[in-house]
């Protein structure tokens, strides 16, 4: 029989524990919990409400109060994983540098990144979004549609990633992608790249941004970028959307091209 | 030149037989040699021209020899490389005849030059590489010219050189012979005594060159391949040097101071061998960073004191116990009782220090009163006192003696001023030889850098300074707060275990019986990690977090310790109580022992009663000495299952679980762990502290500690090596060893104080232990002194201890040490001022400095205006001068006196454009 004077010997570690942990006991908690509970309660899905929000809260055809509204929604009521204000923001700054003209986007989800792309593309230019599930395909539609982007500026290409990309250049008549945005599944980073790769969509010169490599973290796509040497590469530091306290990165490569 | 001609029919044997002294006595270099000249000639003699202040006829001296050996071996293999430069080569050998007499003139240009270009050599190198591997410059041609005639001189110096060896070399080798014929383009003749002197002298400046090189500031591809040079140089040459008949002695001395040179470096990469561990310190500094090589370095230090206490215990105390004390059986303190008989050799016994264990040399009862033992009449009480006086009197001596040390080494800048330059300048960590401790070490700096901009700027705002305040005492309220609640629950435990100790230990569980230990442990684990949380919120610097941490855990740790030695000194009264108990039991047992069995007459023998069935005393020093090490054991034992848990089960898990998680568990949540410093000197500090403690009622203690010290250096280097990663903010440690020290210093003080007190106030225990039946325990000394000493010697001890004498002597201490603290203060206070003095001087220099840059600046602006105006005039002039006095002219002008004869394009004010213009204008206007 363990008695309690030791096992009171344990309460520092799991105060110490609680507390070093705190910002992803309250991502558990916001991410999952709530989101149970709410879809219960509701019977509608977690993009259904967002998107019920932004409907009831947004300016129809001014992307900049859309993505307000869900930043608002992502962190005062429930959270959705969107790339979020702050990096964003780095999202914002690389594509103005850049100004792509062929943007391709991995994992619509809600089509908030697709909006936040799409107004900072230059005049011209063509976003290829592509979403595997198909109830948030239709309710990024919507958002990208709501959002007053036309199916010029912004194609939502409802299939697998993987089945997408080697499409790309017989289907949709892709010469080259400028620019490609990685955000679904972390898994599929790696193989994705790869397909890129193979594929030979990549010019010299082409920025694949990949969200969330730190957190939940991409450590074979990262380890393959790092000794491939086909790319540039760094890291934008930042923390998980809506939720401080958790580290998590941007990979920013640019393709060099086999020397 | 024809003196040449003419020693090639006459020495052309003696230069084959002189090259194959070479080969003998610089036979070493030579074996490389091969390799190396290839290399050379790839490079061709642009290297060497660009390679040292050393003065260009010296070097000429050298290249000229080199060639010799090219031209040597040229035809034998026929390479790929270097073709041109053969070419060149082949040119210059049918020239050199026919120039001669032009070259001759040109040396003197050469000469006069020499002085000017010493100081160009270094900018020159580099254009002049180029210049060679381009095809023919004119300028060039003319300087080949210049430089064949040296070449000519040194050519016959060294031939001449050969010459004067062949008297001295006996063997020959077979490989020079075939290249006895290209030996032509050499030509012997006899040295004369002011080439000699040249020839010294040049061997002098090499030697003065080898010496600076370390401080010029060249790039270090240049400095390794003059150092080269010039050792083979002096090497070649040297030898030759001597006159006469000295110079074989000289050679041969030569030969034995670089013999002798040769042996010391060997001696001491063999004394670096010697050091223990130094190869994996070594490798961890250049893994983790100074930080945690200090750890190391303070445990193996930590080791080597442990050593000498072993030594100390074990041969002056526990050895001549075991060997010529009483051995175990022969009386009551030294057999284990009848009641403890049966389970004495248990396992479960022993491991708690009882049994057979507690009954020997391991601990303080086993000892005999005896005065002297053996036939070496060995005074074991007196030597157990004094072995125990004189490991702390040891520790104490050491551990300054480290201090002082230490506080001359550092104690350099300050941190507050120059806050930037200090990071710019000295932030890198260059014993890293990692890349991933190297990105750690990078990103650290940068960090480091935006939190002094920020923390500058911050301290210019400090609007929130209230914030900080209230965060800072919320933090210090909470670790006060956890502190009386571990210091609580300590107390509580120890209460608790001495109600078990009175109902008797059996009837508890093993849990309940190793409660006091494992609660300790798990708290001095546990606690750091919750002060390491809370210290985040005050946002202290880094340095700074860590010394508050420190100091946390060591008022932690102070804690737990004096909370265990309060309770052992209630323990101690405890068995005290007992002890006066069994003595009048003891009085009883022995009138009714001899009442009872010697009833009629008292001549018959006494009876014999087994040693294990006489009754004794609980003797308490045995019952400190068994808490002490099973203390030891069983923080050693957290120690060793933490690190397997904590660190190496970890990692697999975060390595093998991380194939199929779904998050990456390396980079995020889990990840590895970090190798934790202060935590970690701490326990080694705390854990030597008990040792210091418990030495005296255990002589053991010293070996267990070794024991303990050597397998937590392997285990704790592998472990460090195998499963941490470099620390997030790899600090560097070279300030904080003699905080370190510090520390030790106060616990080597807090852990002597009980120790003392019980040895001064309590009187030992009446029937265990060497100083039993005296009434204090220092009394061992009274006694040597009575009966050991003449009597004029404890008369004059006993004078010389009277406080009259005394308290004079600590006074004269006292003022000594504030004479030498005073004057320490002022030496300081000169050190400052002198430093002030010298930062005066530098700004004064600087701005001398500017304003002759200023000046400069002037000159060169009516330079060029003179120029500009003389523009027309002065280039045809330029080309004249070009086309006739081509060895006068260095082949890249680079003062701005050269910029009056009008050197086109080296002005930094003016463009080559317009220069070109200049000149192409008149030309037009010609044709």
């Amino acid at each position: 029989m363990v008695s309690p004077a030791i096992a009171l010997a344990f309460l520092p570690l799991v105060v110490t524990l609680i507390i070093r942990y705190r910002y992803y006991f309250v991502l558990f908690y916001r991410a999952f919990l709530v989101r149970v509970w709410q879809d219960c309660a509701t019977g509608l899905s977690r993009e259904e409400r967002a998107f019920q929000y932004v409907l009831t809260n947004a300016t129809p055809g001014d992307p900049d109060s859309i993505l307000e509204a869900f930043d608002q929604w992502c962190s005062k009521v429930e959270f959705i994983s969107n790339i979020g204000p702050k990096k964003g923001k780095i999202l914002d700054r690389l594509l103005m540098e850049q100004s792509p003209m062929t943007v391709l986007e991995l994992g619509a989800h809600c089509g908030y990144s697709a909006v936040r792309m799409a107004r900072c593309l230059p005049l011209g230019a063509r976003l290829y979004s592509v979403e595997m599930d198909q109830r948030n395909a239709t309710i990024a539609e919507k958002v990208i549609r709501l959002a007053g982007f036309d199916d010029d500026t912004v194609e939502l290409i409802v299939s697998p990633s993987d089945e997408v990309i080697p499409r790309l250049r017989s289907d949709y008549g892709l010469e080259t992608v400028d620019f490609v945005f990685m955000d679904h599944w972390k898994k599929c980073y790696l193989p994705d790249l790869q397909l890129l790769e193979g594929s030979g969509l990549l010019g010299k010169g082409s920025m694949i941004l990949a969200d969330n490599v730190l957190f939940p973290g991409a450590p074979n796509f990262l380890r393959y970028v790092r000794k491939s040497g086909l790319y540039e590469w760094r890291i934008h530091q930042a923390t998980l959307e809506y939720i401080r306290g958790i580290r998590d990165g941007m990979a920013e490569l640019v393709y060099q091209g086999i020397k | 030149m024809t003196k040449c001609g003419v020693s090639v029919l006459t020495t052309g044997d003696e230069d084959e037989v002189s090259s194959c002294y070479e080969e003998h006595e610089w036979g070493k270099n030579r074996v490389k040699g091969r390799e190396k000249e290839r290399e050379k000639k790839k490079r061709g003699n642009a290297r060497k021209k660009g390679a040292s202040r050393a003065g260009r006829g010296d070097e000429e001296l050298e290249e000229r020899a080199e060639r010799g050996e090219k031209g040597r071996r040229r035809r034998k293999r026929d390479n790929h490389d270097g073709k041109g430069r053969e070419r060149d080569e082949e040119e210059q050998a049918e020239e050199k005849s026919g120039r001669a007499a032009k070259n001759k003139k040109n040396l003197k240009n050469e000469r006069t030059r020499k002085m000017e270009q010493e100081e160009r050599d270094t900018e020159e190198g580099d254009a002049k590489r180029k210049k060679k591997n381009e095809s023919a410059k004119r300028e060039e041609k003319k300087e080949d010219g210049g430089k064949r005639a040296v070449k000519e001189k040194a050519n016959a110096v060294k031939t001449k050189k050969h010459k004067k060896k062949v008297e001295t070399s006996e063997e020959e080798d077979v490989e020079e012979e075939e290249e006895e014929e290209k030996e032509k383009e050499l030509r012997p003749e006899s040295l004369s005594p002011e080439e000699l002197e040249k020839l010294k002298e040049a061997v002098d400046e090499k030697k003065k060159l080898i010496q600076t090189l370390r401080g010029k500031p060249w790039p270090m591809k240049k400095k390794l391949s003059t150092l080269r040079e010039s050792q083979e140089f002096l090497e070649k040459y040297e030898g030759a040097l001597g006159k006469g008949k000295g110079r074989r002695l000289y050679a041969y001395k030569v030969m034995m101071t670089k013999k002798w040179m040769k042996f010391q470096r060997d001696f001491e990469n063999f004394k670096t061998a010697c050091i223990p561990w130094e190869m994996k310190i070594k490798e961890i500094e250049s893994h983790f960073g100074s930080s945690v090589a200090s750890y190391f370095i303070f445990l193996r230090w930590m080791y080597g004191i442990n050593m000498i206490l072993f030594g100390l215990t074990f041969g002056l105390v526990m050895v001549p116990e075991a060997l010529m004390g009483r051995p175990y059986g022969s009386m009551p303190r030294k057999t284990v009782p009848r009641a403890d008989e049966a389970s004495a050799m248990d396992f479960a016994v022993l491991w708690d220090f009882g049994g057979y264990a507690q009954y020997s040399v391991l601990f303080y009862g086993y000892y005999n009163n005896q005065r002297a033992i053996g036939w070496l009449k060995f005074r074991m009480p007196l030597s157990y006192f004094l072995v125990g006086v004189g490991t702390v009197a040891y520790s104490y001596m050491v551990v300054i003696r480290t201090m002082a040390r230490n506080a001359n080494e550092s104690g350099g800048g300050d941190d507050n001023s120059f806050n930037f330059s200090w990071k710019m300048f000295t932030s890198w960590d260059y014993l890293i030889g990692n890349p991933e401790t190297a990105d750690n070490k990078f990103a650290s700096i940068t960090t480091s850098f935006k939190e002094a901009i920020l923390e500058e700027q911050e301290s210019r705002k400090d609007d929130n300074i209230h914030l900080t305040r209230f965060l800072r005492v919320l933090a210090n309220f909470l670790v006060m707060c956890c502190l009386a609640g571990s210091g609580y629950l300590i107390y509580f435990v120890v209460r608790r275990s001495q109600k078990f100790a009175l109902d008797g230990l059996d009837n508890h569980s093993w849990w309940e019986r190793n409660e006091v230990n494992m609660v300790m442990s798990l708290l001095g684990m546990f606690c750091p990690m919750l002060f390491d949380v809370i210290s985040t919120l005050e946002n202290y610097h880094p340095r700074i977090a860590l010394q508050w941490q420190l100091g946390r855990i060591f008022a932690l740790f102070l804690g737990n310790l004096y909370t265990f030695i309060i309770a052992l000194m209630d323990e101690i009264n405890l068995k005290r109580k007992e002890e006066e108990i069994v003595k009048f039991n003891m009085t009883v047992w022995e009138a009714s022992l001899y009442n009872g069995t010697v009833p009629e007459n008292s001549t018959a023998p006494p009876v014999t009663i087994h040693p294990a069935d006489v009754p004794r005393g609980p003797c308490w020093e045995t019952m400190v000495g068994q808490e002490f090490v099973r203390l030891i054991i069983s923080d050693t034992m957290t120690t060793y299952i933490t690190l397997l848990i904590g660190d190496f089960l970890r990692a697999v898990l975060v390595r093998f679980l991380n194939y199929c998680w779904c998050w990456d568990l390396e980079a995020g949540f889990p990840s590895y762990s970090e190798f934790d410093v202060s935590g970690n000197v701490l326990g080694l500090i705390f854990n030597q502290g008990m040792i210091w403690m418990g030495a005296f009622y255990a002589p053991c203690l010293p070996a267990l500690n070794v024991l303990r010290l050597h397998v937590s250096m392997y285990l704790q280097c592998w472990a460090v090596m195998c499963c941490n990663v470099p620390q997030e903010r790899v600090f560097k440690a070279s300030g904080s060893n003699n905080f370190y020290m510090a520390m030790l210093l106060v616990i080597l003080f807090l852990s002597t104080l009980p120790a003392i007190y019980t040895i001064v106030t309590i009187p030992p225990s009446f029937d265990c232990g060497p100083f039993s039946g005296k009434s204090r325990m220092f009394d061992v000394i009274q006694e040597t002194l009575e009966s050991d000493f003449p009597a004029w010697f404890s008369k004059v001890f006993s004078y010389a201890s009277n406080p009259g004498l005394v308290l004079p002597f600590l006074l004269l201490m006292v003022l000594a040490i504030y004479y030498l603290q005073s004057t320490s203060k002022s030496f300081k206070e000169a050190n400052v001022e002198l430093k002030k003095k010298l930062q005066m001087q530098n700004e004064e220099n600087k701005k001398k400095s500017k304003r002759a840059a200023l000046k400069a600046a002037m000159d060169l602006e009516e330079a060029r205006k003179a120029m500009t105006q003389n523009g027309r005039n002065a280039t045809p002039l330029l080309t004249d001068q070009e086309g006739q006095l081509p060895a006068t002219r260095a082949p890249v002008p680079r003062t701005y006196h050269h910029g009056n004869h009008g050197a086109p394009g080296y002005l930094p004010g003016i463009p080559r454009q317009t220069e070109a213009r200049v000149h192409r204008a008149p030309s037009l206007q010609r044709h």
